[in-house]
């Protein structure tokens, strides 16, 4: 550029550009540390048997490993289809408890409160199997899929319930008062003026939510039915007694797909906080 | 000229808090008229009672013929403040905008959900308004974008759009920054030309003593004195007029006059 600011730096700009240039070599030791760390927990399991320290390397049967890798991976695709009706399923759940938690209607304020004490005061384990094992008896008999599908959605809707309550109350009540004040109805209100803020301060963290859904889809593999991630690892595990083996392949795919879905997160959050507000 | 609002005997209790006192108004077609008072006297309160932001505790309020008493319940009620809403138009010390939607969809959206117009007529209408206040360069913005003085020109405009018999402001400066004031003034002035009748709680003075038919003083939840401008700030008749005009003469004016809320900025 032929344009260059001659100006000398004023103590502020330099005193920012130190920060930038701290916050830069803060960033790179991190990057740094992971490397190291993950090189060592390679060696861990690199059955190398000359180790700093005496340690030995621990031996994974590197065949099952290139014999099995595929099936499990397979059911990424099984873990990604029940979070995602989950979460869908939760969200709906979620902002009916939050109308319910600021509704001013004693029954429908009841029912909320009910629902999210009941299901939060009882274990998300437990409920996927009475989903899954409990209903039958009352002729109720539930795919395993929906099941679990039923019982996280359920579960996360109560948990995120509070996501919402907090992003409707976030909405000022100066909006409410312009929308009255234009003449607009209460139900008018809440569809045109505060709940589409609302969802805005509520989009990122459901994105968290959903992040913590997929790991916890590892619970329907009790189903038997569902053969996600969790189910496909411990049954070759099983199978083979190499369940070391099994359970790490396992690990490594939802831990890569954690890692995807955390960087779109951040993506989402970074726009979302961009946005026109 | 006959009055087009009457209000009557207006009491309002904020528990057991007395905040407003038989207070009774009329307004002529046309006018301009200024409520002043100290912080706490109630002229907000009075100011929203009119469109029933607040529900007043007894007393009633006519516009335009259509008569909403205090204390009615069920849909009549309900059908009676709705067609009172739409005969005012109110504008905020906060402006509140609607972040979500650009300063066109704000200014539509009176039109198009409550009114049910068709998009292309709230389009041509909210244009006009946005001329009016100066803005129609920018209806593709979103309120982000917009000084405090533009907002609040795009929230003139909003209420101008729903066609009302009578526009209310609500210290429609106090949020502002004092080099944005006269932007907003301006238009005001400019509605007050044009023959717009208007309620309008103020701490601008030299807005009300140019601009107002009429000034109401406001203590303690009643109206203490109300005449002309050039009367009232030339030989006010009550000691706490005279206290409060020469408040704002000596430039000390009380706290009231600074801006509330989360836009008040503090240097």
């Amino acid at each position: 550029m032929d344009y260059q600011d001659v100006r000398p730096k004023s103590q502020a700009e330099l005193i920012f550009a130190a920060q930038l240039r701290k916050n830069r070599q803060f960033r790179l030791n991190v990057a740094l540390s992971w490397v190291a760390l993950l090189v060592i927990l390679a060696l861990m399991f690199s059955g190398e048997g000359n180790l700093p320290f005496g340690l030995r390397g621990i031996k994974l049967d590197t065949q099952f490993i290139a014999e099995n890798w595929s099936f499990i991976a397979a059911g990424l695709v099984s873990t990604l289809e029940i979070s995602i009706l989950s979460i869908v399923l939760a969200t709906l759940l979620a902002l009916i408890a939050a109308l319910g938690r600021l509704s001013t209607f004693p029954p429908f304020f009841a029912v909320s409160t009910f629902y999210v004490s009941l299901i939060r005061g009882t274990p998300l384990y437990l409920q996927i199997v009475f989903f899954f094992l409990a209903l039958p008896q009352l002729g109720i008999i539930l795919p395993g899929l929906w099941a679990g599908v039923l019982a996280l959605g359920l579960n996360y809707g109560a948990y995120m319930s509070e996501i919402f309550r907090a992003g409707l109350a976030a909405v000022g009540k100066g909006q409410r008062e312009a929308a009255m004040a234009l003449g607009m109805t209460a139900r008018q209100t809440m569809l045109r003026i505060i709940l589409p803020q609302a969802l805005r301060f509520a989009i990122p963290p459901t994105g968290n939510e959903f992040i913590a859904m997929t790991k916890d889809s590892a619970l329907v593999a009790v189903t038997g039915f569902v053969h996600e991630l969790m189910w496909r690892a411990t049954k070759v595990g099983r199978a083979n007694f190499r369940n070391l083996e099994a359970l790490i392949i396992g690990a490594v795919f939802y831990w890569i797909m954690t890692l995807i879905l955390t960087a779109l997160q951040s993506r989402l959050e970074a726009r979302m906080s961009r946005g026109d507000r | 000229m006959a009055p087009i609002v009457r209000v009557k005997s207006l009491d309002k209790y904020f528990g057991r808090l007395q905040v407003l006192k038989d207070i009774n108004l009329e307004v002529a077609p046309k006018d301009v008229i200024c409520i002043i008072g100290r912080s706490g006297s109630g002229k907000s309160t009075f100011l929203r009672c009119l469109n029933f932001l607040e529900e007043p505790s007894a007393g009633s309020i006519e516009i335009e013929g259509l008569s909403v008493s205090a204390g009615g319940k069920g849909r009549e009620h309900r059908q009676r403040v709705h067609d009172i809403r739409l005969k005012t138009g109110m504008v905020f010390q906060e402006f509140n905008l609607f972040p979500h939607m650009s300063v066109l969809g704000n200014v539509m959206e009176g039109p198009v959900t409550v009114k049910g117009m068709d998009r292309v007529a709230a389009t041509e209408i909210a244009e006009m308004n946005l001329d009016r206040v100066g803005l129609l360069f920018k209806k593709d913005e979103y309120p982000n974008k917009l000084s405090g003085g533009q907002k609040q020109r795009v929230a003139i405009a909003r209420a101008l759009a729903m066609d009302p018999t009578l526009m209310l402001f609500d210290e429609p400066t106090s949020a502002l920054d004092p080099e944005l004031i006269g932007e907003v003034l301006n238009v005001m002035r400019k509605l007050a030309q044009e023959g717009t009748t208007m309620l309008v709680v103020t701490h601008e003075m030299g807005f009300a003593r140019e601009v107002a038919d009429r000034v109401v003083v406001l203590a303690e939840g009643e109206i203490i004195e109300q005449s002309e401008p050039d009367e009232l700030f030339r030989a006010p008749r009550d000691p706490r007029t005279k206290a409060l005009i020469e408040g704002y003469r000596s430039g000390v004016r009380d706290e009231d006059a600074l801006p509330r809320g989360p836009a008040r900025r503090r240097t």
